[in-house]
């Protein structure tokens, strides 16, 4: 019987450079199926609410300013997100999907986890109607709500 | 100075909050000196009301909740629901998609292990194994992300399929890491079976029997360990395992040792069957559709989890969301175990007899009946939880 088994292993790893990352210098390559913040296309979203309604952590919200016309915006919870990936799967137009480079999502303040999508004039107006719905709840906490116009 | 006709009971209280493991549960022992003689448990500290939460969301919605009833076996847990709702519904998901359940289940299954062994060995004053474990786990949880895009709640799990196909690439990938692990898993295999200082600490102790394991109900490796034939990968093949059998490890001698040798055999076992489903994965599709409305009726679904058998009865009333879920994780029978063998153990064998069956706390915390001390009883509901835990925490804070 072996009184060290492990020795071997001890002698190796003495000798071996540390194999922790450098991390903000050196990133390390993310697989193709990494599941990282969500990504929305207005010019392929029908209006249908699916994401919405499967999305377990209630992260997503579609305004529907002129279904005709296509003028959506889309409020993306980031906080709220758990990166589950159903959105994508209820979208039956491709118009949502989960990036594989934007996982760096960590912010000193609460404003970038509020992410509005959709062209600059209708977020604009969303924006309003969301101050105002939210006035006198946590107004103070809201204000600095400034839209992430994609 | 005192003399007593009768020896007086000392009782050690441990927990909810203890060194010993990560979650809270508390414990008393009796002990005479350093022998246990008498020994209770108390759980329900990580209750999360789960179950009743799952009746407030959609079917789709729920499988992501149930995903997050265990944190290392995640993916079995997904599993388990979606097949149930797929049973339920009358769908099933293609054979592709089944054969990615098993690779991901499996694959788990090593990440769970490995992260056990690391625990044991630690409990065991072994820190050395721990460290080496759990940098291997880094591999198999590498892996995962290869596949699935994350390294703990892999929601590879849809209804009716799963998200993500394996491409060639990924399965090569798999296929050099597992050429990895399988080393590793080999040298554990002859380091827990070899090292003396380990073997001390586990060799004829907790021994649990044969005719023990069957009266207490236990499930799992901890059952196998003592001989019990009883694995529901071989006795009910679910998802891919009518096509890509595992073979069932049986261990007789019931004791600590037993326990670590037959998770590590499980691992040898593991890696087989997922090298033999990657290399004749079924063509074709890897989702089907599933209808938004489940029609009525109810349904039992078990599955081998890491721990053991896991089963949930699925109630459906024809809506869009469950009528009743119901969990039962592997832990909760298993807990019989620890205080049925403390007796007459001594009190530094109590942490590893208790990491022996790779316990999980607040998986197995389910209860949400109030019961009056006049009699009668009520339920709460979502809303009353909610309110519940916002009062609690406001008071905490002294907000």
């Amino acid at each position: 019987m072996r009184i060290a088994t492990m020795i071997g292993d001890i002698s190796r790893s003495l000798f071996r450079k540390p194999v922790t990352r450098q991390y903000p210098f050196e990133k390390s390559a993310t697989p193709k199926a990494l599941r990282g913040r969500v990504e929305w296309d207005a010019a392929k979203c029908t209006g249908c609410n699916l994401c919405v309604r499967d999305c377990p952590a209630m992260a997503l919200d579609l305004h529907i300013l002129d279904r005709k016309n296509k003028q959506f915006v889309m409020r993306y919870h980031l906080d709220r997100c758990v990166f589950c990936a159903q959105c994508e799967e209820s979208c039956r137009f491709d118009a949502i999907h989960l990036s594989d480079k934007k996982w760096e999502l960590a912010a000193l303040t609460q404003d970038p986890f509020d992410i509005f999508y959709g062209e600059e004039n209708n977020v604009r107006t969303v924006v309003e109607k969301v101050l105002k719905g939210n006035a006198g709840q946590d107004a103070g906490k809201d204000s600095g709500a400034k839209a992430q116009a994609k | 100075m005192h003399t007593s006709e009768h020896r007086e009971q000392f009782i050690v209280p441990i927990g909810p909050q203890h060194p010993a493991l990560k979650e809270p549960g508390h414990f008393e022992f009796t002990v005479d000196g350093e022998t246990v003689t008498a020994a209770s448990a108390r759980l329900g500290y990580a209750h999360r009301g789960i179950e009743k939460a799952c009746e407030q969301r959609t079917w789709v919605q729920n499988l992501y909740l149930f995903e997050r009833v265990c944190g290392i076996c995640s993916h079995i847990h997904a599993t388990c629901y979606a097949a149930a709702v797929e049973k339920l519904a009358g769908v099933e998901a293609p054979p592709r998609a089944q054969a990615i359940r098993e690779v991901v289940a499996e694959l788990e299954r090593i990440h769970s292990h490995l992260l056990w062994l690391g625990v044991a060995a630690h409990e065991a004053g072994f820190d050395t194994l721990f460290m080496y474990t759990w940098r291997d786990r880094e591999t198999v949880m590498d892996l995962l992300e290869v596949i699935t895009g994350n390294r703990v709640n892999y929601s590879a799990n849809i209804l009716g399929g799963v998200k993500n196909d394996i491409t060639p690439e990924q399965s090569a990938e798999v296929l050099k890491g597992l050429d990895f692990l399988e080393k590793r898993i080999q040298h554990y295999l002859h380091v827990v079976q070899n090292d003396e200082f380990f073997l001390q600490r586990t060799r004829g102790i907790g021994v649990t029997t044969k005719e023990m394991a069957e009266r207490l109900g236990i499930v799992g490796p901890t059952a196998r360990a003592s001989g019990v034939a009883r694995d529901v990968r071989v006795d009910s093949p679910y998802i891919a395992y009518p096509q890509f059998p595992v073979n069932m490890m049986v261990e007789e001698s019931g004791d600590l040792e037993a326990r670590t040798v037959i998770r590590i055999k499980e691992l040898t076992e593991s890696c087989r069957v997922i090298r033999q489903i990657l290399e004749n994965m079924p063509e074709g599709e890897i989702e089907t559709k599933m209808p938004r409305r489940i029609k009525e009726g109810e349904v039992l679904m078990r599955v081998e989890a890491p721990r053991g058998e896991l089963w949930y009865f699925v109630k459906s009333n024809g809506g869009e969301k469950p009528e009743r879920v119901h969990v039962r994780t592997p832990t909760i029978p298993n807990m019989a175990s620890v205080v049925a063998l403390a007796v007459g153990h001594q009190l530094a064998d109590i942490p590893m007899i208790l990491a022996g069956i790779d316990p999980c706390f607040s998986c197995q915390d389910r209860a949400v009946i109030v019961n009056y001390a006049k009699g009668g009883h009520d339920h709460w509901t979502w809303e009353d939880l909610r309110r519940y835990g916002i009062e609690y925490y406001r008071k905490q804070r002294r907000v």
